[in-house]
């Protein structure tokens, strides 16, 4: 019995090839889709959950109350980990500071490329973070990070400083200029999964000695996001209750001064991944309602596989209805039958599978590049291959239920003498649901596709108030034998051909860094609110394009001297005119005051996802870490090569990091870009789904019409009225969808325009786009096969009935 | 083997009830081969359909062997089907996928026969209608006289009590609606009851009793000799 219906299964499908092909491709395409963005998911559902310890991992982190709203930092103070320590002598407690950026220098090295930036990786750690975190050991053990003097290398990094990981141990790494360590142990590589990427784990001890260069200052009231602290929760004892104890610990903490704002709240380490509010160390942060927005889109398009599989395959059965009926008169049960079309649909569903598989490998590639996932994927793995039997099973179900009974319930009697028509076959009405569902999910993510594509392109093209365009920016850190020979280098760089001008300063106009105090202006108690300070010399306003409101430049000088203040400070102040500002004093922190001359056009300081910030600008020297040259466009291409072979004259000792400004800026809207692009390419594939299904549909629909056409084309129609015919239900069908995928469309990207401060509206033209887009594909679907069937000669047709 | 009494069958549409079978009884002995005649639409085919199970009656009482089976639900239909009727069409109803011998087996397999015993009664029914050099070949391949002979074949194969005949000889030509007809006259001198739709006369000259049907009604038994 069974080799029957396979058999005849078999014959089925070669029979009618171009129904098998629409739907195995269609099934096959969705199939891929979903288990691409399942394994997607999956991956990202994985960080760090290799860590025996995962769910009692947790990390400290600061949450300060301002009056407009909450402030979150992944750091905490230095002396937080030893205070834990007292207070929590049985909980396992231990800190990483984080040195991104830093410079690696391989002593006794005979290779002459001996210098490196490491842009993540580099960590100082005391030996009790691993009593926290588990990592596998290839040589020595953790204890060697007691020592002062001492780095422990993961297994790549081993190899690419040394040549050979055995070789490694003893050997001498010069960190950041600053620090002498030694080899001391080797860790294997830590998974790509991870948001402790940690390759060059230096000695916590050790760093402490380089406290200038590491900014680290053992006091409470300082905090950067790179140290942070982690405890392992023995069982039993519950987060609630540490973080109650926490709170009451204030005090203690920071003393009579007590930031009564500020709260110190424990974070699981199954959340670091994926909360928002939190910076990691890893290379990105994937927000649950992505991961849910993948999810989403994932099982859409398998919906929409199914129900082209339910729409064609009801069609279809009106052409199957004589088998039925002999075989119901040769004694086939009504349940023999439905097993045998279930049977169809599982091997149609399995042929597509293995079809998907194999789609889904050609494309595991490309998702890796698009989803910057660094790790080796593979599809054969147990959990991806019960995916996808589990999903076999679930398409064939939901593919071959409806389908299967409606063919096992034909009566007999109707079946054999063809009474059976796609007009009495379950209902035209479920039908019509089922294609306006399709066309619904293609509009919504039509519609999505358009707003998120349009809000990149604002973003790329945003005035953000500075000259981005052929900005070189070299960093370096400030070591003050580097910043003596600054001035001699800008003399040098203004003498190079396509050089237009150069600035040393903390920081570029727009980045991710924070660096913010409290202040007051015009001798007025502090603000609620803190400023972002950035320091520069005054060439910084020429070099960026910054646009002076009211006022000048400040003079050149080595300490905070005269100050600039942005549009939004005035504004938050209160201050009507720009001019007004001029002469006012502000004071940062507790350091002398210092009078305002000049005021400059908002500029964009953080991504455009965050409002724009009060700033300070001012001069000082020390913190010249950034070195931007603006190039004539002319010349980016050459100029970068004679600006690194400079740098190396003048700064031996740091490896060259030159990068331009656009590109760097372009980093910051990674997730965003990523997220269109996946809405780009299964937006595509939602509607290619949808058009076979059109058209396999259209072209059963042209077979049954074939007598129609027939008699309406003796009667005196034209080509346009047949085409008129078959295209008329199906535009109103596009029409209902659109009239639900509005509103479900408009909903989800406006939510998702939330996250920018700066961004689109979502207008009227977004939607006409949408319906016009489909509706032009629907009848470019339709119209072939419409065209085909009016050009049937009448009397084949008639005949043919 | 078979009496139907006071049968009856309607079809409705929106606005219209027309009467298929008005309250007909007939009675059909074992070994009998019978021939219903009548003008189109006269419910000859609704009637077969009835016999055959296929279709329910809306009333009146059918008692096949003894049994009452007007209202049998889908499965227990299903079950006597295939043990005890074959059916023969007009337009032989083969399955174009399966190739001649799968045709033929269809029924074997539907009722649980041994794939081994199959093969050796699928191979002796072909044989006897001289279908056997054509086994596999698909319906398509085939003349219509061919195809017939098939359709007997799977009709026969099961051994049933009963074979019901749809205007067998329909879509032949005269030769091979004779080779066909002489097929079931032979059936039937082995004991097979035989009921036959024909607006033929010359294929009711092979029957026993013509019965003959108006709007659902008998107007006439022919007695052959």
């Amino acid at each position: 019995m069974l080799r029957n219906y396979i058999k005849i299964a078999l014959r089925n499908l070669s029979r009618h090839k171009a129904y098998s092909v629409i739907n195995v491709l269609g099934l096959a395409i969705g199939i891929a889709s979903c288990l691409l963005l399942y394994i997607v998911v999956r991956y990202e559902n994985s960080y760090d959950t290799f860590q025996p310890n995962y769910s009692r991992i947790m990390h400290v982190v600061t949450a300060d109350k301002f009056p407009d709203g909450m402030v979150y930092n992944s750091g905490v103070p230095f002396p937080m980990a030893d205070a834990l320590r007292a207070d929590y002598p049985s909980i396992k407690t231990g800190a990483i500071f984080a040195s991104p950026g830093s410079q690696v220098t391989v002593l006794n090295s005979n290779k002459n490329d001996n210098k490196f930036i490491e842009r993540n990786g580099l960590f100082y750690c005391e030996p009790q973070f691993f009593e926290v975190f588990q990592y596998n050991f290839l040589a020595g053990n953790a204890k060697v990070l007691a020592e002062p003097n001492t780095v422990l290398l993961s297994k790549d990094m081993a190899v690419k400083y040394f040549g050979d990981w055995k070789t490694a141990i003893g050997r001498l790494l010069r960190i950041d200029n600053a620090l002498t360590l030694k080899v001391s142990a080797i860790i294997d590589n830590v998974p790509g999964h991870s948001d402790f990427p940690l390759k060059i784990v230096g000695s916590f001890a050790a760093m402490k000695t380089a406290a200038a260069t590491y900014g680290y200052e053992p006091t409470w009231f300082g905090m950067t996001s790179n140290y942070q602290v982690f405890m392992l929760l023995p069982p039993g004892i519950t987060q609630a209750a540490i973080e109650t104890q926490l709170k009451q610990s204030n005090v203690k903490f920071y003393g009579a001064h007590a930031y009564t704002k500020r709260t110190h709240l424990l974070q699981p380490l199954s959340d670091i991944h994926f909360d928002t509010d939190f910076s990691n160390f890893g290379d990105h942060i994937t927000s649950k309602s992505k991961l849910l927005t993948l999810t989403l889109i994932g099982v859409l398009i398998i919906v929409m596989a199914c129900i082209n599989f339910v729409n064609l395959s009801t069609a279809k059965a009106v052409t199957r209805s004589r088998e039925v009926g002999v075989r119901k008169v040769l004694g086939s049960s009504r349940k023999q039958l439905f097993w045998q079309m279930m049977g169809e649909t599982a091997l149609m569903v399995f042929i597509a599978t293995a079809l998907a598989l194999l789609i889904a490998a050609l494309a595991l590639p490309y998702i890796k590049n698009i989803m910057t996932i660094q790790e080796t994927l593979s599809i054969l793995r147990t959990d991806i291959l019960l995916f996808v039997l589990a999903g076999i099973i679930v398409v064939t179900f939901l593919s071959g239920i409806y389908p299967s009974l409606i063919l096992s319930g034909f009566t007999p009697a109707l079946a054999l003498k063809n009474k059976i028509t796609s007009a009495t076959v379950g209902g035209i009405s479920l039908r019509r649901g089922l294609v306006i569902t399709q066309f619904a999910i293609s509009q919504v993510l039509i519609i999505g596709t358009i707003v998120a594509v349009s809000q990149m392109d604002f973003i790329s093209k945003a005035d953000l108030g500075f000259n981005k365009d052929a900005v070189l920016v070299l960093n370096a850190n400030t070591d003050s034998a580097a910043i003596s020979r600054q001035a001699a280098f800008k003399q040098r760089l203004l003498q190079l051909p396509g050089v237009q001008s150069v600035t040393f300063s903390s920081d570029v106009p727009q980045s991710d860094n924070d660096w913010q105090t409290n202040f007051s202006y015009d001798h007025r108690p502090d603000e609620k609110y803190s400023i972002d300070l950035k320091f520069a010399d005054p060439d910084y306003f020429k070099t960026f394009g910054l646009r002076f409101l009211a006022g000048r430049p400040f003079a050149l000088a080595d300490t905070i001297n005269e100050v600039v203040v942005n549009q939004t400070l005035l504004a938050k102040l209160h201050v009507a005119k720009p001019a007004d500002a001029i002469g006012k004093q502000i004071r940062i922190g507790t350091a002398p005051w210092k009078n305002i001359v000049g005021v400059v056009q908002d500029f964009k300081t953080n991504s455009l996802r965050e409002s724009v910030k009060p700033v300070f600008i001012s001069t000082r020297k020390k913190y010249y870490s950034v070195t931007s040259v603006k190039l004539h466009s002319a010349n980016v291409l050459q100029a970068p090569q004679a600006i690194q072979a400079e740098w190396n004259k003048f700064f031996p000792e740091y490896a060259n990091t030159a990068s331009f400004l656009d590109k760097s800026i372009e980093n910051y809207y990674q997730q965003e870009g990523q997220l269109s692009l996946v809405y780009k390419i299964f937006a595509a594939l939602a509607i290619f789904i949808s058009c076979l299904g059109l058209y396999g549909l259209v072209s059963f629909m042209a077979v049954q019409k074939t007598k129609e056409v027939g008699i309406r084309k003796v009667l005196g129609a034209g080509v346009g009225h047949i085409i008129y015919l078959f295209s008329k239900e199906f535009t109103l069908l596009i029409l209902a969808a659109f009239i639900v995928a509005a509103p479900v469309a408009y909903f989800l990207m406006h939510n998702w325009l939330e996250n920018f401060v700066f961004r689109i509206d979502i207008g009227a033209g977004v939607f006409a786009a949408a319906i016009l887009t489909s509706v032009i594909i629907a009848w470019l679907t339709v119209g072939f096969k419409a065209v085909k069937a009016a050009y049937v000669n009448p009397v084949k047709s008639l005949k043919s009935e | 083997m078979i009496k139907i009494t006071a049968l009856e069958k309607f079809y409705r549409t929106e606005e219209v009830e027309t009467i298929a079978l008005n309250k007909l009884s007939i009675e059909v002995k074992e070994g009998e081969f019978v021939a219903i005649m009548g003008p189109s639409g006269c419910g000859k085919s609704t009637l077969l359909n009835i016999l055959g199970l296929l279709d329910d009656p809306d009333g009146g009482s059918y008692l096949f062997n003894g049994t009452e089976v007007a209202h049998f639900n889908e499965r227990k239909r299903a079950d006597l089907r295939k043990h005890n009727i074959g059916f023969v069409f007009q337009s032989f109803n083969l399955i174009d996928e399966l190739t001649v011998f799968e045709n033929v087996e269809l029924p074997l397999i539907y009722t649980g026969v041994p794939s081994s015993e199959r093969v050796s009664r699928v191979e002796k029914v072909l044989d006897k209608m001289q279908i056997m050099h054509r086994r596999n070949h698909y319906p398509q391949q085939l003349s219509g006289g061919q195809q017939q002979r098939v359709a007997v074949a799977r009709a026969v194969v099961n051994n049933p009590k009963l074979i019901l005949a749809d205007e067998p000889t329909g879509n032949l030509d005269s030769s091979n609606g004779n080779e066909v007809m002489e097929l079931l006259t032979d059936l039937n001198e082995q004991g097979t009851t035989i009921i036959m739709v024909t607006h033929s006369e010359h294929d009711a000259r092979y029957s026993h009793r013509i019965i003959r049907l108006l709007d659902g009604q008998t107007v006439v038994e022919n007695i052959m000799i």
